[in-house]
């Protein structure tokens, strides 16, 4: 059996940004859709992250890797 | 397009459509991931870093809203516009994503848009909760540089006076119309309480008549001034039952994008939608501490901007790597303490007990959410028990 995680997959989405500076802020209008919203956006996705990669090249990565050294704090 | 290794693989975050995208790591080896440390080891059961990071500027405000959560005051503490930066600069280098700027009220600062420029120039995009009280034209056209601001409306007309103690309502839908006119990422927050909740409909249809893009609806919680009013504006067991039907029926009646906060997820859960769905999509309960932090105006770093520990000062950059390596206890600990009804749920990974400020206004921070229907019904059915016979 093929190992799951050796086919490059979408986990998950989070749509939009939170504004809310004091609480999280959840997007519930895809649970009207159920599972065929879920796999078409895993889909969709997918293919929009390849096709960028193929034309864009390698992503830039955000963020200091961990090790990395840190700024001294005063 | 940019990317943060995570141990499951990584975090996307993409400009269009705007969205974080969580991919396995044969999908982020596609995308240019090369071996990782943080692809060794077990599942540390938590993110790397925050997505997000609620930056309470200040608790500075003059509107006086009867139940603002921070307490907000005319002279309340701020963070100086040079903290500010410094607290934006170390968590790009930590890899957040986005920062949510707010108090108090952030347009009363003058440096708020010197902040969201710098958030910009360190690749974090800045979003923006305001009254929308005396904004400007010439405000709302430097309002661009945020991602996505919202203008804190908690009903219409005479509601929006209950709801805050003042008749401000005039003064927030004009500050939606000039926001609206310079761009399309405007919405609402808007307080779900007791008396409010009525009045959810004419709030959906006000931003369905200015175009705007989503109306968050947020628990009314006890914290700050909110903690006085909480036992008569906490929302009864009917509401509680309803609050997620009714933001389906809002959504589908205005088509309108509505999102529920995140203490709003027993609520959620109690009606049983696809667990694989809510897990997909991101629907989450208490996220303090993984998928959120806060920073307060005297640097404290905190899970949750109403409550919890203060885990490090944001300004030490070791000691705010070091909270979110392995800090956040109070949040991320709930799930392996949690007691009946929230140990057996099988939504608890996702909700996460429900909110742990209303839990410990109600007597203890690591009990279950008493305003969860099915805690309610729960203690309820404890209740009904006959006594064992002596």
């Amino acid at each position: 059996m093929t190992d799951p995680d050796s086919r490059p997959r979408v986990l998950g989405v989070r749509f939009g940004v939170n504004p809310n500076s004091s609480s999280l802020g959840v997007d519930v209008t895809f649970l009207l859709f159920g599972g065929a919203a879920a796999l078409a956006a895993s889909l969709a996705l997918s293919a929009l992250l390849r096709a960028r990669a193929a034309l864009l090249g390698p992503v830039a990565t955000h963020g200091a890797e961990p090790g990395a050294e840190e700024e001294k704090t005063p | 397009m940019k990317l943060r290794p995570e141990w499951f693989g990584a975090l996307v975050e993409l400009e269009w459509p705007r969205a974080l995208v969580s991919v396995n790591r044969a999908l982020a080896r596609r995308l240019g991931v090369q071996e990782t440390p943080r692809w060794s080891g077990a599942d540390p059961g938590h993110l790397s870093a925050p997505t997000e990071v609620h930056v309470v500027l200040s608790k500075r405000c003059s509107a006086g809203c009867s139940g603002c959560y921070v307490d907000a005051t005319p002279k309340g503490p701020a963070l100086s516009l040079e903290e500010a930066k410094a607290v934006l600069d170390r968590l790009a280098r930590l890899g957040v994503f986005h920062v949510a700027l707010g108090g108090g009220e952030a347009m009363d600062l003058d440096y708020l848009f010197e902040v969201a420029s710098h958030a910009r120039s360190v690749g974090l995009v800045p979003n923006l909760t305001t009254s929308g009280l005396g904004l400007t034209r010439a405000q709302a056209e430097r309002c661009r540089i945020f991602g996505q601001i919202n203008v804190s409306v908690d009903g219409v007309g005479e509601a929006y006076r209950r709801a805050r103690g003042f008749d401000g309502f005039r003064a927030a839908s004009q500050a939606l119309e000039l926001l609206r006119a310079v761009k399309q990422e405007v919405g609402i927050n808007c307080v779900v309480s007791r008396s409010s909740f009525d009045g959810l409909d004419a709030v959906a249809r006000l931003a369905k008549r200015l175009r705007l893009n989503e109306v968050e609806l947020l628990r009314f919680k006890p914290s700050g001034r909110g903690r006085a009013r909480f036992e008569d504006e906490d929302l009864t067991e009917a509401q509680a039952k309803a609050i997620f039907p009714l933001a389906k029926r809002l959504m589908l009646l205005h088509r309108v994008r509505v999102k529920l906060d995140c203490s709003f997820a027993p609520m959620v859960f109690w009606h049983r939608p696809s667990l694989a769905v809510a897990r997909f999509f991101g629907v989450v309960g208490c996220e303090g501490g993984n998928l959120l932090a806060s920073v307060m105006p005297d640097g404290a770093l905190v899970g949750c901007s109403f409550g919890g520990p203060k885990e490090a000062s944001a300004f030490d950059e070791a000691a705010t790597r070091r909270a979110f390596d392995s800090g956040f206890e109070a949040f991320r600990g709930y799930a392996a303490r949690a007691s009946e009804p929230c140990h057996g749920c099988e939504y608890l990974s996702l909700c996460k007990g429900g909110c742990r400020v209303v839990a410990e206004a109600k007597g203890d921070w690591w009990q279950p959410d008493p305003g969860c229907p099915r805690v309610r019904e729960h203690r309820r059915a404890q209740e009904a028990r006959p006594a064992p016979a002596p």
